[in-house]
């Protein structure tokens, strides 16, 4: 029989393994697997009572009005997912763009475009909350002091603007990273392929569309997955900005709203029911999971060689 | 049909002043090479031409037609790059047909034009592969059939050699030659490596510190240079330059003996003269007292030749073609005669070509 030897560099190896592991498999691998545990029993506060199969995943999918309630956040979840890859990605290739052609002011515009990333969602929700404030926040004020009055609105108080105004928020605050993948994706391009393109074109547009785009979209895979998962993820921001209700009239309701709500309780949503919580927690988790995988290994093999 | 008339053309990065005054024709067919040490504007002066950079000051025309602002795409040029510069996700074909599909083209003629180059490179079985999957001398021929598929009037190459390894260079330099005469265009072609230039070229540019040195077919620049720079530029191994101090007829070195050469230009008919000898201008002696004396450094022994290098009295050091049989050891005092109907002069302070 083989002998178990520990040597020094195996030891190493194990000294460096074995502490993410054990967080790893406390913090992330056994909550989820007991979450999906909890999705499967009845629940009396934290009493847990029968085993009751799939009867909670049948319940948010197909009982009213909890079925309602999870079709209105999911379908929440997918306008927030589009509107951000069409603004925050989309306005982050034209800065980085922008910035790559090194307009003028580009070093000062290049560390502010990505300042935001930097601080905490709270911060950037109660800084944004306030900008909003109907009466006192500067986007109305500004709006009415340059006489555009029909564009002070209470944007967050109103069924048909809180969602857009969120995304914007959220658009403000990220578009940096976007800008920084496409930019460094542009940096990687030689210049005498751009050089090679400018003699045989000298539309900026062509360029763009036939050169530039096509060698940068593959690094905006991580990009598009990263968006795709935080975009299903939704929490800090509609938490702090509108609070757990996804308010008004859940106009502004997600999936990480509506899960939090039922598995812990609110005014509005009643006792805290981990049953339920659960089930949309790991039906949640299995659509993220399932598509961002799916993508992550389309998308891959679109990548170029440079 | 292509002219190029280049006058005064300059050019300045921010402080740094590139090209100084550049004057220059190119005749329509000609086969134009670049050649200067790295750093001498060679290439900036083709990215003009192009139009990849805007030119400072100065006039540059094609056909008559001044082409300071047309952007490159405009200005029936082409040109290949020392990358290659292929575009990593077209297929050799899209590769090609991208430029000409932009020129509004039909679908027919450009795949006739495709059809055509790839014939001519030997391209036909890869036109469906990308640039990664190809070799570096597969890529430099789609590089040239991009080019040629525009049917430009200029091509300009830039050093499109360098990336190859030796053996395939000779092959390509030979394609490159076998190509102008096919196509008859006007090619400007930018190297440091002046056996590309002499072997390609119709009429080499010489340039050195962003100014021209000397303009002329290889021919004249090997026996004719205006001046030292061209003299030791052009031939391998380089020109021997000895500044010696004249009297009369004989140019001799202190403490290091002398030549004496009945024709002799008239400047300088006392003072000091430089002698420019190739390695074929000198003939070694063991003993005498005529010649310059010298002592030998090492011989370079290869095959049908060798080149014995010597260091004269002042420490230039000077190579001699000799017959391969003959043995010289190292240290051995041996004496140079020059072949004065092969021998250079130039004046030792402008460096400038001094006519018998």
């Amino acid at each position: 029989m083989p002998r178990l030897r520990l040597t020094g560099r195996g030891l190493w190896i194990t000294a460096l393994i074995v502490p993410p592991l054990a967080v790893m498999v406390t913090f992330v691998a056994y909550p989820i697997l007991s979450a999906l545990a909890y999705a499967f029993y009845d629940w009396q506060g934290l009493q847990r009572g029968e085993f009751v199969g799939f009867k909670h995943f049948h319940t948010v999918l197909f009982t009213e009005p909890f079925a309602s309630w999870t079709r209105n956040a999911f379908i929440n979840n997918v306008i927030v997912f589009f509107s951000l890859m069409v603004i925050q990605n989309g306005f982050g290739f034209v800065l980085a763009y922008a910035l790559w052609r090194e307009l003028p002011g580009a070093a000062f515009h290049r560390v502010a475009v990505f300042l935001p990333v930097v601080l905490s969602t709270v911060i950037i929700g109660f800084l944004w909350k306030l900008f909003f404030h109907p009466i006192f926040g500067p986007v109305n004020q500004i709006f009415r002091g340059m006489g555009l009055d029909f564009l002070a609105q209470p944007w967050l108080g109103q069924s048909s603007t809180a969602l857009g105004s969120l995304i914007f928020v959220n658009a403000w605050a990220w578009v940096g990273f976007p800008t920084l993948v496409f930019l460094a994706g542009m940096q990687r391009i030689p210049t005498e392929l751009l050089d090679a393109a400018r003699m045989e074109t000298n539309s900026e547009w062509v360029l763009i569309r036939k050169i530039v785009w096509p060698l940068v979209a593959p690094s905006a895979t991580v990009v598009f997955i990263l968006l795709f998962i935080g975009s299903f993820n939704w929490f800090e921001l509609p938490y702090i900005m509108v609070g757990l209700d996804g308010s008004p009239y859940g106009s502004t309701d997600v999936l990480g709203l509506y899960f939090y709500r039922t598995a812990f309780g609110n005014q509005s949503a009643g006792v805290q029911d981990f049953g339920r919580g659960s089930a949309l927690a790991v039906l949640t988790f299995m659509f993220i999971a399932v598509v961002a995988a799916f993508w992550t290994i389309r998308l891959r093999k679109r990548e170029i060689q440079i | 049909m292509a002219r190029l008339s280049l006058r005064n053309v300059k050019k300045q990065f921010k402080d740094t002043k590139v090209l100084h005054g550049i004057d220059l024709d190119i005749g329509d067919r000609e086969f134009v090479v670049f050649v200067g040490p790295s750093g001498c504007g060679k290439s900036t002066l083709l990215r003009l031409i192009a139009g990849l950079d805007p030119i400072t000051e100065g006039q540059f025309h094609l056909n008559g037609q001044l082409m300071n602002d047309v952007p490159p795409s405009k200005r029936g040029i082409a040109m290949v790059f020392q990358s290659y510069a292929l575009y990593p996700h077209m297929d050799v074909y899209e590769n090609m047909a991208f430029g000409v599909r932009l020129m509004g083209l039909k679908q027919t003629e450009i795949d006739a034009r495709i059809d055509e180059a790839a014939n001519m490179l030997r391209l036909g079985e890869l036109l469906k592969r990308k640039p990664r999957e190809l070799s570096g001398g597969q890529r430099q021929r789609v590089a040239i059939g991009r080019a040629l598929v525009r049917k430009p009037d200029v091509f300009l190459l830039d050093e499109p050699l360098s990336n190859l390894d030796a053996a395939l260079r000779s092959d390509v330099r030979l394609e490159i030659a076998r190509l102008h005469r096919d196509i008859g265009g006007t090619m400007i072609y930018v190297t440091h490596d002046q056996v590309e230039a002499m072997t390609l070229a119709d009429k080499i540019v010489v340039m050195n510190l962003g100014r021209i040195e000397q303009v002329g077919s290889p021919r004249t620049l090997y026996e004719t240079p205006a001046n030292t720079f061209v003299a030791t530029f052009i031939g391998s191994p380089r020109m021997t330059l000895i500044k010696t101090s004249r009297d009369g007829n004989r140019l001799g070195l202190e403490d290091g003996g002398s030549v004496v050469i009945e024709d002799l230009p008239n400047a300088n008919a006392n003072g000091t003269l430089t002698l420019g000898v190739r390695p074929d201008a000198l003939t070694i002696s063991r003993d005498g007292e005529e010649g310059f004396a010298a002592s030998v450094v090492y011989t370079e022994y290869l095959g049908d030749d060798a080149y014995v290098y010597a260091r004269l009295a002042d420490g230039t050091l000077v190579s001699v073609r000799t017959h391969p049989n003959a043995l010289y050891e190292a240290d051995e005092k041996i004496r140079l005669h020059v072949d004065a109907a092969q021998a250079h002069f130039f004046d030792t302070q402008s460096g400038q070509r001094l006519v018998v």
